[in-house]
Protein backbone atom coordinates (compact mmCIF):
# COMPACT_ATOMS: atom_id res chain seq x y z
CA UNK A 1 0.00 0.00 0.00
CA UNK A 2 1.20 3.20 -1.30
CA UNK A 3 -0.02 6.32 -0.73
CA UNK A 4 1.31 10.07 -1.47
CA UNK A 5 -0.12 13.30 -0.53
CA UNK A 6 0.29 16.60 -2.31
CA UNK A 7 4.13 16.03 -2.85
CA UNK A 8 6.60 18.83 -3.82
CA UNK A 9 9.66 19.36 -4.36
CA UNK A 10 12.13 22.17 -4.78
CA UNK A 11 16.18 21.82 -5.70
CA UNK A 12 17.04 24.42 -4.23
CA UNK A 13 15.56 27.48 -3.06
CA UNK A 14 13.40 30.51 -5.57
CA UNK A 15 13.96 27.03 -8.11
CA UNK A 16 11.57 25.55 -10.11
CA UNK A 17 9.10 23.68 -7.83
CA UNK A 18 8.14 20.10 -9.08
CA UNK A 19 4.38 18.97 -7.71
CA UNK A 20 3.33 15.90 -8.29
CA UNK A 21 -0.16 14.17 -8.98
CA UNK A 22 -1.63 11.49 -6.23
CA UNK A 23 -0.56 8.28 -6.07
CA UNK A 24 -2.71 5.65 -3.79
CA UNK A 25 -2.05 2.03 -4.69
CA UNK A 26 -3.67 -0.71 -2.88
CA UNK A 27 -2.40 -3.94 -2.31
CA UNK A 28 -0.97 -6.04 -5.14
CA UNK A 29 -1.39 -3.03 -7.60
CA UNK A 30 0.67 -1.75 -9.78
CA UNK A 31 1.36 1.25 -11.45
CA UNK A 32 3.47 2.86 -14.56
CA UNK A 33 4.41 6.37 -14.18
CA UNK A 34 5.26 8.07 -17.73
CA UNK A 35 6.64 11.36 -18.54
CA UNK A 36 9.39 13.23 -20.91
CA UNK A 37 12.62 13.89 -19.57
CA UNK A 38 13.20 16.96 -16.88
CA UNK A 39 9.70 16.44 -15.81
CA UNK A 40 11.21 15.32 -12.74
CA UNK A 41 10.50 11.25 -12.63
CA UNK A 42 13.93 10.45 -10.80
CA UNK A 43 12.96 12.98 -8.31
CA UNK A 44 9.55 11.66 -7.47
CA UNK A 45 10.99 7.96 -7.72
CA UNK A 46 13.87 9.19 -5.08
CA UNK A 47 10.93 11.06 -3.19
CA UNK A 48 8.76 7.90 -2.86
CA UNK A 49 12.22 6.35 -1.72
CA UNK A 50 12.77 8.99 0.84
CA UNK A 51 16.18 9.45 -0.85
CA UNK A 52 14.85 13.17 -0.67
CA UNK A 53 12.65 14.95 1.25
CA UNK A 54 9.68 16.63 0.06
CA UNK A 55 9.22 20.19 0.45
CA UNK A 56 5.56 19.57 1.30
CA UNK A 57 3.46 16.43 1.16
CA UNK A 58 4.10 13.50 2.75
CA UNK A 59 4.89 9.51 1.32
CA UNK A 60 2.40 6.85 3.17
CA UNK A 61 4.00 3.25 2.90
CA UNK A 62 1.41 0.44 4.57
CA UNK A 63 0.10 3.52 6.83
CA UNK A 64 3.28 4.53 8.04
CA UNK A 65 4.32 8.21 7.23
CA UNK A 66 8.09 8.08 6.01
CA UNK A 67 8.34 11.50 7.22
CA UNK A 68 7.62 10.78 10.72
CA UNK A 69 11.19 8.59 10.79
CA UNK A 70 14.70 9.68 11.76
CA UNK A 71 17.74 9.45 9.36
CA UNK A 72 18.67 6.16 10.53
CA UNK A 73 15.25 4.07 11.06
CA UNK A 74 14.59 5.52 7.02
CA UNK A 75 18.33 4.06 6.38
CA UNK A 76 16.73 0.97 7.67
CA UNK A 77 13.51 0.80 7.00
CA UNK A 78 14.57 1.74 2.94
CA UNK A 79 16.85 -1.27 2.62
CA UNK A 80 14.45 -3.44 4.37
CA UNK A 81 11.57 -2.44 2.56
CA UNK A 82 12.07 -0.88 -0.28
CA UNK A 83 13.92 -1.93 -3.61
CA UNK A 84 15.26 0.23 -6.54
CA UNK A 85 16.04 -1.20 -10.08
CA UNK A 86 18.04 1.42 -12.00
CA UNK A 87 18.44 2.10 -15.34
CA UNK A 88 22.35 1.20 -15.97
CA UNK A 89 24.86 0.02 -13.00
CA UNK A 90 23.09 -2.05 -10.67
CA UNK A 91 25.72 -3.97 -8.61
CA UNK A 92 28.23 -2.92 -6.66
CA UNK A 93 31.37 -4.01 -9.72
CA UNK A 94 33.98 -5.57 -7.26
CA UNK A 95 31.59 -8.48 -6.12
CA UNK A 96 30.39 -11.67 -7.79
CA UNK A 97 26.69 -12.04 -8.90
CA UNK A 98 25.81 -14.43 -5.94
CA UNK A 99 28.21 -11.46 -3.32
CA UNK A 100 26.06 -8.71 -4.44
CA UNK A 101 22.59 -10.70 -3.81
CA UNK A 102 24.27 -11.44 -0.26
CA UNK A 103 25.48 -7.92 0.47
CA UNK A 104 22.08 -6.82 -0.49
CA UNK A 105 20.79 -9.40 2.51
CA UNK A 106 23.66 -8.39 4.57
CA UNK A 107 23.09 -4.82 4.70
CA UNK A 108 19.39 -5.22 4.77
CA UNK A 109 19.81 -7.51 7.72
CA UNK A 110 17.87 -10.24 6.32
CA UNK A 111 18.46 -13.43 6.85
CA UNK A 112 20.83 -15.23 4.01
CA UNK A 113 19.22 -18.22 2.38
CA UNK A 114 21.26 -19.48 -0.12
CA UNK A 115 19.06 -22.06 -1.71
CA UNK A 116 16.08 -18.78 -2.08
CA UNK A 117 18.76 -16.90 -3.85
CA UNK A 118 19.58 -19.39 -6.50
CA UNK A 119 16.49 -20.30 -6.71
CA UNK A 120 15.42 -16.48 -7.80
CA UNK A 121 18.53 -16.29 -10.07
CA UNK A 122 17.05 -19.48 -12.08
CA UNK A 123 13.96 -18.07 -12.48
CA UNK A 124 16.04 -14.86 -13.81
CA UNK A 125 18.10 -17.04 -15.78
CA UNK A 126 21.27 -15.88 -13.66
CA UNK A 127 22.07 -19.42 -12.39
CA UNK A 128 24.86 -19.75 -14.41
CA UNK A 129 26.45 -16.81 -13.81
CA UNK A 130 26.22 -16.92 -10.19
CA UNK A 131 30.04 -16.73 -9.65
CA UNK A 132 30.37 -14.17 -12.89
CA UNK A 133 31.73 -10.33 -12.44
CA UNK A 134 29.70 -8.01 -12.99
CA UNK A 135 31.77 -6.88 -15.66
CA UNK A 136 31.13 -10.09 -17.74
CA UNK A 137 27.51 -10.04 -17.58
CA UNK A 138 25.71 -8.53 -21.07
CA UNK A 139 23.24 -5.73 -21.05
CA UNK A 140 20.36 -7.54 -20.51
CA UNK A 141 21.95 -10.05 -17.74
CA UNK A 142 22.33 -7.01 -15.34
CA UNK A 143 19.04 -5.52 -15.82
CA UNK A 144 17.59 -9.13 -14.86
CA UNK A 145 20.50 -8.88 -12.19
CA UNK A 146 18.92 -5.81 -11.29
CA UNK A 147 15.65 -7.23 -10.87
CA UNK A 148 17.10 -9.64 -8.63
CA UNK A 149 18.34 -7.48 -6.55
CA UNK A 150 15.35 -5.25 -6.21
CA UNK A 151 13.13 -7.81 -5.14
CA UNK A 152 15.31 -10.83 -3.02
CA UNK A 153 14.76 -8.62 0.13
CA UNK A 154 11.21 -8.88 -0.16
CA UNK A 155 10.40 -5.74 0.08
CA UNK A 156 7.11 -3.97 0.14
CA UNK A 157 7.60 -1.26 -2.72
CA UNK A 158 9.59 -2.14 -5.98
CA UNK A 159 10.60 1.25 -7.49
CA UNK A 160 11.84 1.07 -11.11
CA UNK A 161 13.70 3.99 -12.49
CA UNK A 162 13.77 3.39 -16.89
CA UNK A 163 14.34 -0.08 -16.24
CA UNK A 164 14.22 -0.74 -19.75
CA UNK A 165 15.68 2.22 -21.69
CA UNK A 166 18.84 1.45 -22.32
CA UNK A 167 17.47 -2.37 -23.77
CA UNK A 168 16.22 -3.71 -27.44
CA UNK A 169 12.29 -4.57 -27.50
CA UNK A 170 12.95 -8.05 -26.99
CA UNK A 171 14.93 -7.33 -23.48
CA UNK A 172 12.22 -5.22 -22.62
CA UNK A 173 9.19 -7.70 -22.61
CA UNK A 174 11.30 -10.05 -20.68
CA UNK A 175 12.62 -7.27 -18.13
CA UNK A 176 9.08 -6.25 -18.27
CA UNK A 177 7.40 -10.06 -17.94
CA UNK A 178 9.97 -10.32 -14.92
CA UNK A 179 9.69 -7.02 -13.07
CA UNK A 180 5.99 -8.07 -12.91
CA UNK A 181 6.51 -11.71 -11.96
CA UNK A 182 9.06 -10.99 -9.06
CA UNK A 183 7.01 -8.09 -7.87
CA UNK A 184 3.58 -10.56 -7.54
CA UNK A 185 5.57 -13.24 -5.84
CA UNK A 186 6.67 -11.19 -3.25
CA UNK A 187 3.85 -9.26 -2.56
CA UNK A 188 4.95 -5.83 -3.48
CA UNK A 189 3.82 -2.81 -5.23
CA UNK A 190 5.48 -1.89 -8.16
CA UNK A 191 6.26 1.69 -9.50
CA UNK A 192 7.94 1.66 -12.52
CA UNK A 193 8.60 5.12 -14.04
CA UNK A 194 9.64 5.81 -17.51
CA UNK A 195 9.45 7.43 -20.89
CA UNK A 196 9.54 4.40 -22.84
CA UNK A 197 6.24 4.04 -24.10
CA UNK A 198 6.98 -0.08 -25.15
CA UNK A 199 6.13 -0.67 -21.55
CA UNK A 200 2.67 0.58 -21.55
CA UNK A 201 1.03 -2.59 -22.45
CA UNK A 202 2.47 -4.05 -19.64
CA UNK A 203 0.07 -1.73 -17.05
CA UNK A 204 -3.59 -1.31 -16.65
CA UNK A 205 -2.46 2.09 -14.01
CA UNK A 206 -0.36 4.70 -15.68
CA UNK A 207 -0.63 7.93 -14.35
CA UNK A 208 1.52 10.72 -17.09
CA UNK A 209 3.10 13.39 -15.50
CA UNK B 1 75.63 4.39 19.16
CA UNK B 2 75.82 5.19 22.45
CA UNK B 3 74.12 2.12 23.68
CA UNK B 4 77.42 0.68 22.84
CA UNK B 5 79.14 2.21 25.46
CA UNK B 6 77.84 -0.41 28.03
CA UNK B 7 79.22 1.71 31.60
CA UNK B 8 82.03 3.20 30.16
CA UNK B 9 82.10 6.85 31.64
CA UNK B 10 86.19 7.32 30.64
CA UNK B 11 88.66 5.96 29.07
CA UNK B 12 92.82 6.80 29.95
CA UNK B 13 94.44 5.91 27.20
CA UNK B 14 97.93 7.25 25.79
CA UNK B 15 98.37 11.34 24.97
CA UNK B 16 96.63 12.09 21.12
CA UNK B 17 93.61 12.42 19.64
CA UNK B 18 90.51 11.82 22.54
CA UNK B 19 87.93 10.85 19.39
CA UNK B 20 90.33 8.22 18.43
CA UNK B 21 91.11 6.96 21.72
CA UNK B 22 87.14 6.69 22.29
CA UNK B 23 87.07 4.97 18.43
CA UNK B 24 89.50 2.15 19.02
CA UNK B 25 88.81 1.31 22.79
CA UNK B 26 85.31 1.75 23.18
CA UNK B 27 83.56 1.54 19.79
CA UNK B 28 86.93 -1.21 18.73
CA UNK B 29 86.78 1.11 15.23
CA UNK B 30 90.08 3.13 15.07
CA UNK B 31 93.75 2.12 15.80
CA UNK B 32 95.19 2.53 19.61
CA UNK B 33 96.59 5.60 20.49
CA UNK B 34 99.40 4.41 21.81
CA UNK B 35 100.66 2.24 24.75
CA UNK B 36 100.42 3.31 28.51
CA UNK B 37 101.92 1.97 31.61
CA UNK B 38 100.13 -0.87 33.29
CA UNK B 39 101.71 -0.01 36.52
CA UNK B 40 100.42 3.88 36.06
CA UNK B 41 97.31 2.63 35.43
CA UNK B 42 96.63 0.13 38.24
CA UNK B 43 97.98 3.30 40.48
CA UNK B 44 95.17 5.80 38.88
CA UNK B 45 92.80 2.93 39.72
CA UNK B 46 92.99 2.38 43.39
CA UNK B 47 91.19 5.91 43.62
CA UNK B 48 88.20 6.04 45.74
CA UNK B 49 85.95 7.62 43.38
CA UNK B 50 86.16 4.90 40.67
CA UNK B 51 83.84 1.96 40.60
CA UNK B 52 85.78 -0.50 38.59
CA UNK B 53 88.76 -0.23 36.30
CA UNK B 54 89.81 -2.35 33.50
CA UNK B 55 92.67 -2.67 31.54
CA UNK B 56 92.55 -3.50 28.14
CA UNK B 57 95.16 -4.59 25.45
CA UNK B 58 94.78 -5.03 21.53
CA UNK B 59 96.56 -5.67 18.59
CA UNK B 60 95.67 -8.52 17.04
CA UNK B 61 92.77 -10.23 15.24
CA UNK B 62 91.74 -13.18 13.98
CA UNK B 63 89.65 -13.05 10.20
CA UNK B 64 89.29 -9.08 11.09
CA UNK B 65 87.70 -9.86 14.47
CA UNK B 66 89.84 -7.93 17.13
CA UNK B 67 90.94 -9.78 20.14
CA UNK B 68 90.92 -7.83 23.30
CA UNK B 69 93.41 -8.84 26.24
CA UNK B 70 91.38 -7.51 29.84
CA UNK B 71 90.16 -8.65 32.64
CA UNK B 72 86.99 -10.57 33.57
CA UNK B 73 85.54 -7.75 34.80
CA UNK B 74 85.37 -6.74 31.31
CA UNK B 75 81.90 -8.49 30.85
CA UNK B 76 80.39 -6.14 33.50
CA UNK B 77 80.55 -3.36 31.35
CA UNK B 78 78.34 -4.73 28.85
CA UNK B 79 76.47 -7.18 31.32
CA UNK B 80 77.41 -10.18 29.26
CA UNK B 81 76.89 -13.41 30.46
CA UNK B 82 77.88 -17.30 29.08
CA UNK B 83 75.83 -18.95 26.12
CA UNK B 84 78.16 -22.13 26.12
CA UNK B 85 81.45 -22.91 27.60
CA UNK B 86 83.34 -20.91 30.48
CA UNK B 87 85.17 -17.82 31.15
CA UNK B 88 88.78 -17.33 30.38
CA UNK B 89 90.73 -18.21 33.39
CA UNK B 90 94.23 -19.05 31.96
CA UNK B 91 96.45 -17.68 29.26
CA UNK B 92 95.99 -18.42 25.52
CA UNK B 93 91.94 -18.97 26.50
CA UNK B 94 89.62 -17.00 24.82
CA UNK B 95 85.96 -16.17 24.78
CA UNK B 96 84.49 -15.62 21.47
CA UNK B 97 81.34 -12.40 21.33
CA UNK B 98 78.09 -14.24 19.59
CA UNK B 99 78.48 -12.67 16.59
CA UNK B 100 82.03 -13.42 16.04
CA UNK B 101 80.78 -17.12 17.24
CA UNK B 102 78.22 -16.95 14.51
CA UNK B 103 79.95 -15.25 11.52
CA UNK B 104 83.07 -18.01 11.94
CA UNK B 105 80.84 -20.94 13.04
CA UNK B 106 83.34 -21.89 15.93
CA UNK B 107 82.40 -23.35 18.85
CA UNK B 108 84.19 -24.36 22.55
CA UNK B 109 87.12 -26.47 22.12
CA UNK B 110 88.09 -25.14 18.62
CA UNK B 111 91.23 -23.51 18.59
CA UNK B 112 92.98 -20.83 15.89
CA UNK B 113 96.07 -18.56 15.66
CA UNK B 114 95.97 -15.06 16.20
CA UNK B 115 97.59 -12.45 13.45
CA UNK B 116 99.01 -9.29 13.69
CA UNK B 117 97.55 -5.78 13.78
CA UNK B 118 93.61 -4.80 13.38
CA UNK B 119 92.75 -6.01 10.17
CA UNK B 120 92.78 -9.55 8.64
CA UNK B 121 96.12 -10.75 7.05
CA UNK B 122 97.54 -14.13 6.17
CA UNK B 123 101.31 -13.00 6.93
CA UNK B 124 101.83 -12.26 10.22
CA UNK B 125 100.25 -14.76 12.02
CA UNK B 126 101.57 -15.75 15.40
CA UNK B 127 102.19 -19.00 17.17
CA UNK B 128 101.03 -19.71 20.01
CA UNK B 129 97.37 -21.46 20.12
CA UNK B 130 94.16 -20.18 21.39
CA UNK B 131 91.66 -21.93 22.61
CA UNK B 132 87.89 -21.32 22.41
CA UNK B 133 86.46 -21.61 26.17
CA UNK B 134 83.43 -20.11 25.86
CA UNK B 135 80.96 -18.62 23.78
CA UNK B 136 78.68 -15.29 24.82
CA UNK B 137 75.36 -14.30 24.78
CA UNK B 138 74.64 -11.89 22.11
CA UNK B 139 74.01 -8.36 23.34
CA UNK B 140 73.86 -6.06 20.64
CA UNK B 141 77.11 -3.97 22.11
CA UNK B 142 80.18 -3.82 20.75
CA UNK B 143 81.58 -6.72 22.87
CA UNK B 144 79.43 -9.32 20.28
CA UNK B 145 81.87 -8.44 17.56
CA UNK B 146 85.07 -9.29 20.00
CA UNK B 147 87.08 -12.19 20.96
CA UNK B 148 88.03 -11.51 24.69
CA UNK B 149 91.02 -13.12 26.55
CA UNK B 150 93.39 -12.58 29.57
CA UNK B 151 95.80 -9.68 29.66
CA UNK B 152 98.51 -12.32 30.07
CA UNK B 153 97.72 -13.64 26.31
CA UNK B 154 98.52 -10.95 24.66
CA UNK B 155 101.55 -10.16 26.64
CA UNK B 156 102.20 -13.39 26.27
CA UNK B 157 101.74 -14.06 22.04
CA UNK B 158 103.66 -10.88 21.77
CA UNK B 159 107.11 -11.36 24.37
CA UNK B 160 107.50 -14.06 22.59
CA UNK B 161 108.58 -12.27 19.50
CA UNK B 162 110.85 -10.06 21.90
CA UNK B 163 112.55 -12.78 23.66
CA UNK B 164 113.22 -14.32 20.56
CA UNK B 165 114.91 -11.22 19.21
CA UNK B 166 116.77 -10.84 22.37
CA UNK B 167 118.12 -14.02 22.33
CA UNK B 168 120.08 -13.42 18.83
CA UNK B 169 120.84 -10.09 20.37
CA UNK B 170 121.77 -10.41 24.03
CA UNK B 171 124.19 -13.04 25.27
CA UNK B 172 123.38 -13.30 28.70
CA UNK B 173 119.55 -15.15 28.75
CA UNK B 174 120.80 -18.74 29.08
CA UNK B 175 118.53 -20.38 31.13
CA UNK B 176 115.91 -17.93 29.99
CA UNK B 177 113.59 -20.63 29.16
CA UNK B 178 113.30 -22.54 32.29
CA UNK B 179 112.91 -19.10 34.30
CA UNK B 180 110.12 -18.13 31.51
CA UNK B 181 107.11 -17.63 33.54
CA UNK B 182 108.81 -16.31 36.47
CA UNK B 183 110.30 -13.68 34.57
CA UNK B 184 106.63 -13.16 33.02
CA UNK B 185 105.38 -12.21 36.53
CA UNK B 186 108.83 -9.57 37.40
CA UNK B 187 107.56 -8.58 34.04
CA UNK B 188 104.27 -7.72 35.13
CA UNK B 189 105.26 -4.06 36.47
CA UNK B 190 106.58 -2.99 33.73
CA UNK B 191 103.70 -4.36 31.24
CA UNK B 192 102.14 -2.01 28.75
CA UNK B 193 98.28 -1.89 27.83
CA UNK B 194 96.58 0.08 25.76
CA UNK B 195 93.98 1.98 27.52
CA UNK B 196 91.93 1.87 30.82
CA UNK B 197 88.15 1.63 30.84
CA UNK B 198 87.02 3.27 33.68
CA UNK B 199 83.51 3.76 35.92
CA UNK B 200 82.66 6.19 38.55
CA UNK B 201 80.94 5.60 41.73
CA UNK B 202 79.05 9.38 41.00
CA UNK B 203 79.10 11.59 38.60
CA UNK B 204 80.93 13.68 40.26
CA UNK B 205 83.80 11.82 39.05
CA UNK B 206 83.26 12.79 35.40
CA UNK B 207 83.77 16.35 36.10
CA UNK B 208 87.42 16.39 38.40
CA UNK B 209 89.20 13.50 37.34
CA UNK B 210 89.38 13.48 33.47
CA UNK B 211 91.33 17.47 34.49
CA UNK B 212 93.45 16.00 37.05
CA UNK B 213 95.19 13.05 34.87
CA UNK B 214 95.74 15.27 31.72
CA UNK B 215 97.50 17.46 34.02
CA UNK B 216 99.39 15.57 35.95
CA UNK B 217 100.57 12.19 34.02
CA UNK B 218 101.39 12.08 30.76
CA UNK B 219 98.81 10.33 29.64
CA UNK B 220 95.02 11.33 28.88
CA UNK B 221 91.70 10.92 30.05
CA UNK B 222 89.01 10.98 27.84
CA UNK B 223 84.78 10.72 28.33
CA UNK B 224 83.59 8.64 25.41
CA UNK B 225 80.04 10.11 25.63
CA UNK B 226 81.49 14.06 25.21
CA UNK B 227 83.82 12.34 22.46
CA UNK B 228 80.97 10.14 20.58
CA UNK B 229 78.36 13.83 20.97
CA UNK B 230 81.08 15.80 19.49
CA UNK B 231 81.44 13.40 16.65
CA UNK B 232 77.47 12.99 15.93
CA UNK B 233 77.83 16.70 15.98
CA UNK B 234 80.10 17.03 12.53
CA UNK B 235 78.33 14.21 11.43
CA UNK B 236 75.25 15.46 12.48
CA UNK B 237 73.86 17.09 9.60
CA UNK B 238 74.35 14.24 7.18
CA UNK B 239 72.30 12.39 9.70
CA UNK B 240 69.39 15.18 9.95
CA UNK B 241 69.29 15.47 6.05
CA UNK B 242 68.81 11.87 5.51
CA UNK B 243 66.00 11.79 8.76
CA UNK B 244 64.03 14.54 6.87
CA UNK B 245 64.18 12.90 3.40
CA UNK B 246 62.65 9.96 5.48
CA UNK B 247 60.12 12.02 7.02
CA UNK B 248 59.44 13.71 3.78
CA UNK B 249 58.89 9.96 2.03
CA UNK B 250 57.02 9.08 5.15
CA UNK B 251 54.52 11.91 4.36
CA UNK B 252 54.33 11.64 0.54
CA UNK B 253 53.52 8.22 1.43
CA UNK B 254 50.87 9.43 3.61
CA UNK B 255 49.42 11.42 0.70
CA UNK B 256 49.71 9.04 -1.52
CA UNK B 257 47.74 6.61 0.54
CA UNK B 258 45.45 9.48 1.09
CA UNK B 259 44.69 10.01 -2.21
CA UNK B 260 43.61 6.55 -3.35
CA UNK B 261 41.60 6.66 -0.66
CA UNK B 262 39.78 9.40 -1.52
CA UNK B 263 39.39 8.34 -5.52
CA UNK B 264 38.55 5.10 -4.36
CA UNK B 265 35.93 6.53 -2.41
CA UNK B 266 35.05 8.87 -5.14
CA UNK B 267 35.44 6.14 -8.05
CA UNK B 268 33.00 3.44 -6.11
CA UNK B 269 30.46 6.74 -4.90
CA UNK B 270 27.58 5.08 -7.07
CA UNK B 271 28.77 1.33 -5.33
CA UNK B 272 28.69 3.14 -1.56
CA UNK B 273 25.07 4.96 -2.74
CA UNK B 274 24.22 1.54 -3.57
CA UNK B 275 24.99 -0.14 -0.43
CA UNK B 276 23.67 2.83 1.47
CA UNK B 277 20.28 2.23 -0.23
CA UNK B 278 20.30 -1.33 1.01
CA UNK B 279 20.46 -0.41 4.00
CA UNK B 280 24.14 0.01 5.04
CA UNK B 281 24.94 3.03 7.58
CA UNK B 282 27.39 5.18 6.70
CA UNK B 283 29.40 3.94 10.10
CA UNK B 284 29.39 0.76 7.85
CA UNK B 285 30.92 2.48 4.63
CA UNK B 286 33.16 4.24 6.52
CA UNK B 287 34.52 0.96 8.55
CA UNK B 288 34.84 -0.56 4.54
CA UNK B 289 37.31 2.15 3.78
CA UNK B 290 39.03 2.42 6.80
CA UNK B 291 39.75 -1.38 7.13
CA UNK B 292 41.00 -1.27 3.28
CA UNK B 293 43.38 1.71 3.85
CA UNK B 294 44.80 -0.63 7.45
CA UNK B 295 45.16 -3.15 5.55
CA UNK B 296 47.22 -1.22 2.13
CA UNK B 297 49.62 0.32 4.72
CA UNK B 298 49.91 -2.72 6.99
CA UNK B 299 51.50 -4.79 3.80
CA UNK B 300 53.07 -2.24 2.59
CA UNK B 301 54.65 -1.40 6.20
CA UNK B 302 55.68 -5.49 6.77
CA UNK B 303 56.96 -5.53 2.41
CA UNK B 304 59.01 -1.75 3.50
CA UNK B 305 60.24 -3.01 7.01
CA UNK B 306 61.71 -6.68 5.26
CA UNK B 307 63.07 -4.84 2.77
CA UNK B 308 64.86 -2.49 5.01
CA UNK B 309 65.73 -5.61 6.76
CA UNK B 310 67.85 -7.38 3.93
CA UNK B 311 68.91 -4.15 2.61
CA UNK B 312 70.70 -3.63 5.88
CA UNK B 313 72.07 -6.95 5.91
CA UNK B 314 73.69 -6.62 2.12
CA UNK B 315 75.08 -2.92 3.29
CA UNK B 316 76.67 -4.60 6.05
CA UNK B 317 78.01 -7.41 4.99
CA UNK B 318 79.35 -4.89 1.93
CA UNK B 319 81.16 -2.82 4.38
CA UNK B 320 82.23 -5.69 6.60
CA UNK B 321 84.96 -6.81 4.42
CA UNK B 322 87.73 -5.33 6.56
CA UNK B 323 86.59 -4.06 10.08
CA UNK B 324 84.13 -6.48 11.71
CA UNK B 325 83.06 -3.59 13.89
CA UNK B 326 80.61 -0.38 13.08
CA UNK B 327 79.19 2.03 14.17
CA UNK B 328 75.50 1.55 12.37
CA UNK B 329 73.80 -1.07 14.65
CA UNK B 330 70.24 -3.07 13.32
CA UNK B 331 67.53 -1.34 13.59
CA UNK B 332 66.01 -1.37 16.80
CA UNK B 333 62.29 -2.55 18.26
CA UNK B 334 61.89 0.80 19.92
CA UNK B 335 63.08 2.32 16.15
CA UNK B 336 60.37 0.16 14.21
CA UNK B 337 57.69 1.02 16.81
CA UNK B 338 58.41 4.69 16.44
CA UNK B 339 58.30 4.16 13.03
CA UNK B 340 55.02 1.68 13.00
CA UNK B 341 53.62 4.85 15.27
CA UNK B 342 53.82 7.30 12.71
CA UNK B 343 52.86 5.45 10.04
CA UNK B 344 49.45 4.55 11.86
CA UNK B 345 48.90 8.05 12.82
CA UNK B 346 49.58 9.10 9.08
CA UNK B 347 46.90 6.78 7.94
CA UNK B 348 44.71 7.70 10.19
CA UNK B 349 44.66 11.10 9.27
CA UNK B 350 44.38 9.56 5.68
CA UNK B 351 41.27 7.87 6.79
CA UNK B 352 39.85 10.59 8.52
CA UNK B 353 40.05 12.67 5.06
CA UNK B 354 38.88 10.40 2.69
CA UNK B 355 36.09 9.57 4.73
CA UNK B 356 34.77 12.75 4.33
CA UNK B 357 32.55 12.56 0.89
CA UNK B 358 30.93 9.45 2.53
CA UNK B 359 29.70 11.93 5.48
CA UNK B 360 28.71 14.33 2.99
CA UNK B 361 27.16 12.06 0.63
CA UNK B 362 24.03 12.74 -0.85
CA UNK B 363 22.75 9.01 -2.20
CA UNK B 364 19.70 10.90 -4.40
CA UNK B 365 22.41 12.88 -6.72
CA UNK B 366 24.72 10.29 -6.83
CA UNK B 367 22.14 7.49 -7.79
CA UNK B 368 20.66 9.91 -10.40
CA UNK B 369 23.42 10.83 -11.99
CA UNK B 370 24.39 6.90 -12.85
CA UNK B 371 25.60 7.50 -16.58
Amino acid sequence: MVQTNKLTFQYKKDEHTFSFPDINLKENENVLILGKSGIGKTTLLHLLAELLKPTTGKVTINNLDLDSLSNNTLDIYRGKHIGLVFQKKHAVQSLSVIDNLKARLMFSKRKIDTVAIERLLEQLGLLDYKNKRILALSEGQLQRLGIALSVVHCPKVVLADEPTSSLDDENCTVVMELLLEQAKQTNANLIVITHDQRVKPFFTNTITL
Amino acid sequence: MEHNLGAIDMVIGAKGSPLQLVLASVLHLDNPTGNISYNEAKKIAKSRMIKSAVPISYGDNYKGFRIVGTTNKFYNFYHATLNKGKKNKKPMEVVLGATVAKQLKLNVGDTFFSSHGMVENDIDIHNEKLTIVGILKPTKKVIDRLIITHLESIWEVHNHHEHQDNNEDEVHSTNHNTENYTIEHEDHEEKQITSLLVSFKNPRGLLTFPRKINKSTNMQATLPKYELERLSEYTGIGFTTISWIAYLILLISGMTILISLYKMVKERAFDLALLRSYGASNLQLIKMVAYEGIIIATIAFVIGFLLVKIGLRIVFNFMNSGYKQHILQEVSFYNILNAGLLVFVMILLSITLAIYPIIKMNISTILSHEK
